[in-house]
């Protein structure tokens, strides 16, 4: 990208990331290369050495993270993002705000020791979440979230507060929240412990102790490779449990949804409304005792993201009641109840392709959203906006095509596509028909944008 | 088209819609393309059977050619098979034939527009376009089409694309 023009470069000089950032970055890549190191060397090459191979390595590290620390900066230049990094290889990457889909700020442990905080910007078509500004203060860091939304926003207000300053912005973003929920964190803890993992531990051990009475071979072979195989069994939902610690919903004063949560990272997520793409509601097979459902926020730009679900964010609800989901749905996306969602089923000849899980299936057309539902052990509903539809396809593959039916997507920019499955063909070519209508009346009223005052945000048409 | 489907009062909308075929040029295209690769994989089976001698190496060669013919017969229905049309708001694409597919993508979707043509396309004086969204699972590529009509929907996408919103 081109660099700033001299003019405005003056009004808002380039900023640096916190001094400490790099020590941050350093001890990360120390830990790693320890690891590396692992046990054995140190055994083999003594104590002393150990250390100062450790020294050697965590001099350079250092020495290597401050020279990206004195290579980095970051200004907004109009409606720009600017954060130049590198030293051999300069970058200069301008970040247009009005393309700006949810802002995260992230505090892993030893940054919520030290007080900083990184900053993440979601764009769409970033492979990875662009930018990540590490580490700031957490002041700054929450001044300039507020700075970015409000220019990515360009309401009024948000104008008023970009101009009052970036202090004035912060102060007004905490006081003016309503919070919407907080997740109890027994609900949470009892939730992973209904994972399949969790469940089959004890049979687990079962097994393993038996077969150590039977054979009476305690090795130590085997005992560790138990305990390994245990750990890596549980990880998933210890890990679940510590990221999802503490979960609290709120709105803040623009109508944006405060996402907060984590126990050793904690997170903390600022996302337009405008700017969910679909929302996914599950229901696995163990919750089901508990009434208990899942509800998941798609956002363009973390589709891109590998499917780490422990790296994305996208957590509406960790875990709670249909009465708790029917409430968020509603301040998510307005005028849709969970409760009064009605679809129709494939017809019945679809049985052929589905035997069981036929009864599960089902896609209507809300006013609202595009909804479909699947799934015999774990149920899921996807309910997708019309205003946030990105194509609609329609496919028939050579079985549905001797039963007479076909498949339609509705695809969103978060990745995941609502798909109302084989359906009956005359009704999947009227139902395509009819994503597409309500796509474009959604979309609001061509918008013929004269150059001066471009449109960024779109209206969203509500019957 | 080439749909030989049932009209009847079920008539399904996209029969109705006027589809714009692509340049049955492609077909030549894709049968070049096609004969490379048998050629390639014959070779290299030839060369598997002269140092080992077995009759799988001919086995393979023979079922190499099978399919090969197999999907050049089908080649030549499947190039019938893609269409596109420009309607008001969206552009229709569809193709396959074993898997019918039919993508529907608003203008006021787009993020950018692919021209490409390989050197075999070139050759045959064709180009591919591209229509891409924000989602990576649209799916609206029409190939074989002449030079001047894959500009002139380049243009016209990019023209449609620019009086809407910023596709989000």
């Amino acid at each position: 990208m081109s660099t700033a023009p001299p003019q405005e470069a003056a009004d808002e000089p380039r900023r640096r990331l916190h001094p400490l950032s790099p020590i941050l970055h350093g001890a990360k890549s120390i830990a790693v290369v320890v690891a590396a190191l692992s046990w054995q060397t140190l055994s083999q090459v003594g104590l002393e050495r150990f250390a100062l191979v450790v020294l050697v390595l965590a001099v350079g590290v250092v020495i290597f993270s401050l020279v990206g620390w004195l290579t980095t900066g970051y200004h907004v230049v109009g409606r720009e993002l600017r954060i130049s990094d590198g030293l051999i290889w300069r970058r200069n990457r301008a970040i247009p705000l009005e393309r700006l889909q949810a802002v995260e700020l992230r505090r892993p442990l030893l940054a919520q020791l030290t007080g900083l905080a990184e900053l993440r910007l979601e764009v769409v078509g970033g492979g990875k979440t662009e930018a990540p500004l590490a580490y700031l203060t957490v002041r700054d860091a929450a001044a300039l979230r507020e700075r970015l939304l409000a220019l990515a926003g360009r309401t009024p207000a948000g104008e008023a507060q970009a101009d009052a300053g970036p202090q004035a912005a912060a102060t007004a973003a905490t006081t003016l929240e309503r919070p919407l929920l907080r997740v109890a964190n027994r609900d949470l803890v009892v939730s992973q412990l209904l994972t399949p993992q969790a469940i089959f531990l004890p049979v687990g051990i079962a097994f393993v102790v038996m077969q150590f009475v039977l054979e009476a071979q305690w090795t130590f072979i085997g005992i560790a490779s138990t305990f390994t195989a245990m750990a890596g069994v549980l990880l998933q939902p210890v890990r679940r449990v510590l990221q999802d610690w503490d979960f609290r919903l709120a709105r803040d004063q623009g109508g944006r949804l405060v996402v907060r949560y984590g126990l050793l990272e904690t997170r903390s997520q600022i996302v337009p409304l405008k700017r969910v793409q679909s929302v996914g509601v599950t229901w696995p097979l163990l919750w089901r005792g508990q009434k208990w459902l899942h509800l998941r926020l798609d956002i363009a730009g973390y589709a891109g993201e590998p499917g780490r679900d422990s790296k994305r964010s996208d957590r509406l609800l960790p875990v709670g009641d249909f009465t708790t989901a029917r409430g968020l749905v509603w301040e998510v996306l307005p005028g849709v109840d969970l409760a009064m969602l009605a679809t129709s089923p494939p017809p019945a000849r679809a049985r052929w392709l589905h035997p069981f899980a036929l009864r599960y299936f089902g896609a209507g057309l809300t006013p609202e959203v595009f909804v479909t539902r699947w799934g015999l052990v774990t149920r899921e509903v996807s309910l997708v906006p019309y205003a946030r539809l990105q194509s609609v396809r329609v496919m028939q593959g050579p079985l549905q095509r001797w039963l007479g039916l076909a498949t339609v997507y509705a695809d969103t920019a978060g990745g995941r596509s609502g798909q109302a499955r084989d359906r009956d063909l005359a009704e999947a070519w009227a139902l395509a028909e009819q994503l597409a209508v309500r796509a474009r009346i959604a979309r609001g009223p061509i918008v013929t944008a004269p150059p001066a005052s471009p449109t960024f945000w779109q209206p969203p048409v509500r019957p | 088209m080439t749909e030989p489907s049932a009209p009847d009062a079920l008539t399904p909308w996209p029969d109705t819609v006027d589809w714009r075929p692509v340049s049955p040029k492609l077909i030549t295209v894709e049968l070049i393309t096609r004969v490379v690769w048998v050629v390639v994989l014959l070779a290299g089976l030839g060369i598997g059977w002269f140092f080992a001698p077995h009759w799988t190496w001919g086995a393979g060669m023979a079922a190499v050619v099978v399919y090969g013919v197999w999907r050049s017969i089908v080649t030549v229905r499947a190039v019938h098979a893609w269409g596109y049309a420009e309607r008001d708001q969206d552009l229709l694409v569809r193709h396959g034939l074993l898997i019918r597919r039919l993508s529907i993508v608003p203008y006021a979707r787009m993020q950018f527009v692919d021209v490409t043509a390989g050197p075999l396309e070139r050759a045959f004086g064709l180009a591919t376009v591209q229509l891409h969204t924000a989602s990576a699972a649209s799916d609206a590529r029409v190939p074989g089409l002449p030079p001047a009509e894959a500009s002139r929907l380049r243009d016209r996408l990019t023209a449609l694309g620019e009086d809407r919103a910023e596709g989000l």
